[in-house]
């Protein structure tokens, strides 16, 4: 009796999942049949939306549903982040996730979102490929000049970052401790501000994109470029690996990801589109434009990528002893 | 540059913006931009963002063409609302309200509105000239100053906005100190401090220029007004004649003139610029002038040469934007956006790279000028109509579109909630005759000073001598001395008087 009753529940149970099922197909195979929003933690007219424009504009032809930006700018990108958390797991709320909102925010301050739990992550949206640039007026003319520079002259030269717990710092951070090099952080208010005291060198470096079109102007120099690969418009310019400081890039990367909950389903639907998306040459003409690429991954390789990079993040802020307030 | 290389430059521009089409989007521009301008809160910003996904199927040049006439477009409307309803739509009209709000209440918004437009149309002209001549050296210009320059200006800047007040310096010094100090909320850049955030994070980045702006302006207002029933009336006189006499253009043309120079080359700063160029260039109309005691009760100087400063230093902003591909404020970003969704990468190459589009846009502008006071002189009989709305049912026009302006900023109900708790502050110092624009150029400059002062110090490893050797520096402090000087003098010897008397 006992185990009928169970057997009972348990076959009603299975039901009920496979009518939830059914439905969940149901609702997976119309995805998306209404607009999708896509939240950016940024104000408009920066790097994130600069890869978010193109990203909304071939998600919205693919689907046939518009992807519209909604930017929630503020607070170092938390705002945001917390607002794409706390939006319903149903697939109509996607966010563009800076590296830094999920690696390097939750381990300085006290964030409203976990960066693993509150998320599922859907696919890559791309990683910047820059590098260190410094101010010809300084001297060295490539990055072991530069290198020794720094150690004749401890304190002297000045880095400018996007400002304080960006990866822009880290990345500074990281080479002064890879390289026992002293070198000063002055932080800027992005990094328009930055390049503004960059060229008429008030700072000697900084390690951002917007500086790779005065680098072709040849009012810059590209030391090194922190990123597996060399840049394809700056062939001639190695990577931090190649010249001898592997595991010291400090990657500056953008991901799709869905409050967590969102079935997955859905979640493999976008996906499958997206990786797509980011194998067709117009999407990575686009995207080298911006000085992105975009490698594609499975949502279960982006939870690896993201917990080594959480790992990886935290050893360097300790070592570096970073801090906020 | 050669005179015949710019000629060649100018006439390749002007055959790209006179195509019929570039023209349509310039004049879409312009009518979106004095629109948005028109109606306080909601800013050119916001408007680019929201229309940037649609300038994917545009042209670049029409794309460009038409985000830049949003831009200046808003300049114009901007000083509509600043004159007629004592509402600043945008950062670089503040000063507009301090005369153009008086002469509206005098009967004469007609003048001030026609003098705004035409401030603003010669200026415009002017720094068109400007960008198509000295882009490449006022670059230059502006790359010569350093924190520690940036730091001297600012106080320079704080101590005009002293001399802006009109009663008493005891009170506006009160007032620029608590705008500095409003302007301290937020994240600490050096540090990553949160200062009196109290947890709320749409505090993260400090108080939003807009809803205290609204508050301080808008709703104060509207309570004064309700408040008391000799104001109600928005007009206190009759409506005398919708365009200036020729005393008024007589008294006006050397004020633009004085402004269009000053806000041209303020402009081509970044940070607050525009908002210096408008403000000194009342500063200088109200010093020269021989009756500085008509300033802040309906002085058309006090309109005409802050009107012209600030659409000069909206248009130079984009000199650093066009020749360095850096943005001096937030809509030069989003022109940056702009540029990049159609693959043009903004820096020093575009002006070799796409000499159409750059010197297409650059006429683009002497284009959208001259549309937009064909536009606007005809307009100032409809919105001069406005005043004769029962204010009963104006004030709540004017306070539903503040909300939905300030919503549209971040998309943050709390900022629509900073409006109220300004509004009353604004009441409060309307009963205490204290008046707020030296508190917003406190609230603005307060916090670049500080930037800028930490940034330099930093830069010289701790040392402060640095301001004074900096010669670009130690000429602004000196300034800031010699017109302190001259501002406090007086007021010593008053007081002194006064205390003799007794």
């Amino acid at each position: 009796m006992k185990r009928r009753t169970l057997l009972g529940v348990g076959a009603g149970v299975a039901a009920a999942a496979i009518v939830r099922h059914g439905t969940a197909r149901a609702q997976v195979q119309n995805y998306p049949d209404k607009p999708v929003k896509l939240i950016l933690p940024y104000a408009p007219g920066g790097a994130t939306d600069m890869i978010g424009r193109p990203w909304a504009d071939k998600l919205s032809q693919a689907f046939g549903q518009q992807f519209v930006i909604e930017n929630r700018g503020g607070a170092g990108g938390l705002i945001g982040t917390e607002a794409a958390a706390k939006s319903p797991p149903d697939g109509y709320t996607l966010f563009l996730a800076p590296s830094a909102a999920l690696t390097v925010l939750p381990l300085l301050r006290k964030t409203p979102y976990d960066p693993v739990k509150s998320f599922a992550p859907i696919a890559r949206a791309g990683d910047l490929v820059c590098g260190f640039v410094l101010n010809p007026a300084v001297g060295p003319k490539n990055f072991q000049e530069t290198l020794a520079y720094a150690k004749a002259n401890p304190g002297k030269l000045a880095y400018g970052s996007a400002g304080l717990a960006t990866a822009s710092q880290l990345r500074l951070e990281m080479l002064k401790y890879r390289t026992q090099t002293d070198i000063l952080h002055v932080p800027y208010r992005g990094s328009a501000d930055a390049l503004n005291d960059l060229l008429p060198n008030n700072v000697q470096m900084m390690n951002e994109i917007n500086v790779l079109p005065h680098v072709k102007a040849g009012k810059l120099i590209l030391l090194n470029i922190n990123y597996p690969t060399r840049h394809w418009d700056f062939p001639d310019v190695p990577t931090l690996t190649e010249l001898g400081y592997p595991d010291s890039d400090v990657p500056i990367w953008y991901s799709f990801q869905a409050p967590a909950g969102t079935p997955p389903a859905i979640i493999e639907k976008l996906n499958l589109k997206m990786n797509e998306i980011a194998a067709t040459d117009d999407m990575k003409v686009k995207a080298r434009m911006i000085n992105v690429v975009i490698p594609p991954q499975t949502p279960e390789q982006m939870t690896q990528h993201l917990l080594a990079d959480i790992k990886a993040t935290d050893v360097l802020i300790k070592a570096a002893n970073v801090k906020l307030e | 540059m050669e005179l015949s290389d710019l000629l060649s430059n100018l006439s390749l521009g002007f055959s790209v913006a006179a195509k019929p089409l570039n023209l349509v989007w310039c004049l879409m521009g312009a009518l979106i931009g004095t629109a948005i301008g028109v109606l306080p809160g909601v800013g050119p910003v916001a408007t680019m963002a929201l229309l940037l996904p649609t300038t994917y199927y545009l042209p670049p040049e029409g794309a460009l063409i038409m985000l830049a006439g949003i831009y200046y477009g808003a300049q114009y409307g901007g000083s509509t609302t600043a004159i007629l309803i004592n509402l600043p739509g945008e950062s670089s009209s503040v000063v507009t309200v301090l005369d153009g709000y008086q002469m509206a209440r005098q009967g004469r918004a007609g003048a001030a509105l026609a003098i705004a437009a035409i401030g603003s149309f010669f200026a415009g002209c002017v720094a068109t000239v400007a960008i198509a001549v000295a882009a490449p050296p006022l670059t230059q210009l502006a790359q010569q100053f350093g924190p520690a320059d940036y730091c001297s200006l600012m106080v320079l800047g704080l101590v005009f906005a002293i001399v802006l007040a009109r009663g008493s310096v005891m009170k506006a010094l009160a007032m620029v100190f608590l705008g500095m100090l409003l302007g301290l909320v937020g994240t600490d850049v050096n540090t990553g401090n949160l200062r009196f955030t109290f947890g709320i994070s749409d505090l993260f980045d400090g108080i939003g220029f807009v809803p205290l702006v609204m508050g301080l302006f808008g709703m104060a207002e509207i309570m004064a007004n309700m408040t008391n029933e000799e104001r109600r009336d928005l007009v206190t006189s009759r409506v005398t004649g919708l365009l200036p006499t020729w005393a008024d253009i007589k008294a006006s043309t050397a004020p633009i003139l004085r402004g269009t120079a000053l806000g041209g080359l303020l402009g081509i700063l970044p940070g607050g610029g525009a908002v210096l160029a408008s403000f000194s260039a009342y500063t200088l109309e109200k010093k020269l002038s021989r009756t500085p005691e008509r300033f802040g009760r309906g002085a058309i100087e006090g309109v005409a040469a802050p009107e012209a400063a600030n659409n000069a230093a909206a248009q130079t902003s984009f000199i650093p934007m066009l020749t360095l591909g850096i943005p001096s404020n937030a809509v030069m970003a989003m022109m940056i956006g702009g540029m990049m969704i159609h693959g043009i990468v903004p820096g020093p190459q575009v002006m070799q790279d796409r000499p159409g589009l750059f010197w297409g846009m650059i006429a683009s502008m002497w284009f959208g000028n001259l549309m937009l006071i064909v536009l606007n002189l005809p307009m100032i009989g409809l919105w001069t109509r406005m005043l004769l709305v029962p204010y009963r049912l104006l004030s709540i026009a004017i306070l539903f579109f503040c909300c939905i302006g300030v919503y549209s900023l971040n998309n943050s109900a709390n900022e629509v909630l900073f409006i109220a708790i300004f509004g009353l502050l604004g009441y409060l110092f309307f009963k205490l005759d204290c008046e707020p624009a030296p508190l917003l150029l406190g609230f603005i400059l307060g916090p670049l000073l500080e930037v800028y002062m930490r940034r330099a110090m930093l830069l010289s490893r701790g040392d402060a001598m640095v301001f004074l050797t900096r010669p670009l520096s130690a000429a602004f402090l000196g300034l800031a001395v010699v017109l302190l000087v001259i501002v406090v003098l007086p007021n010593i010897r008053k007081a002194r008087e006064v205390a003799f008397v007794e």
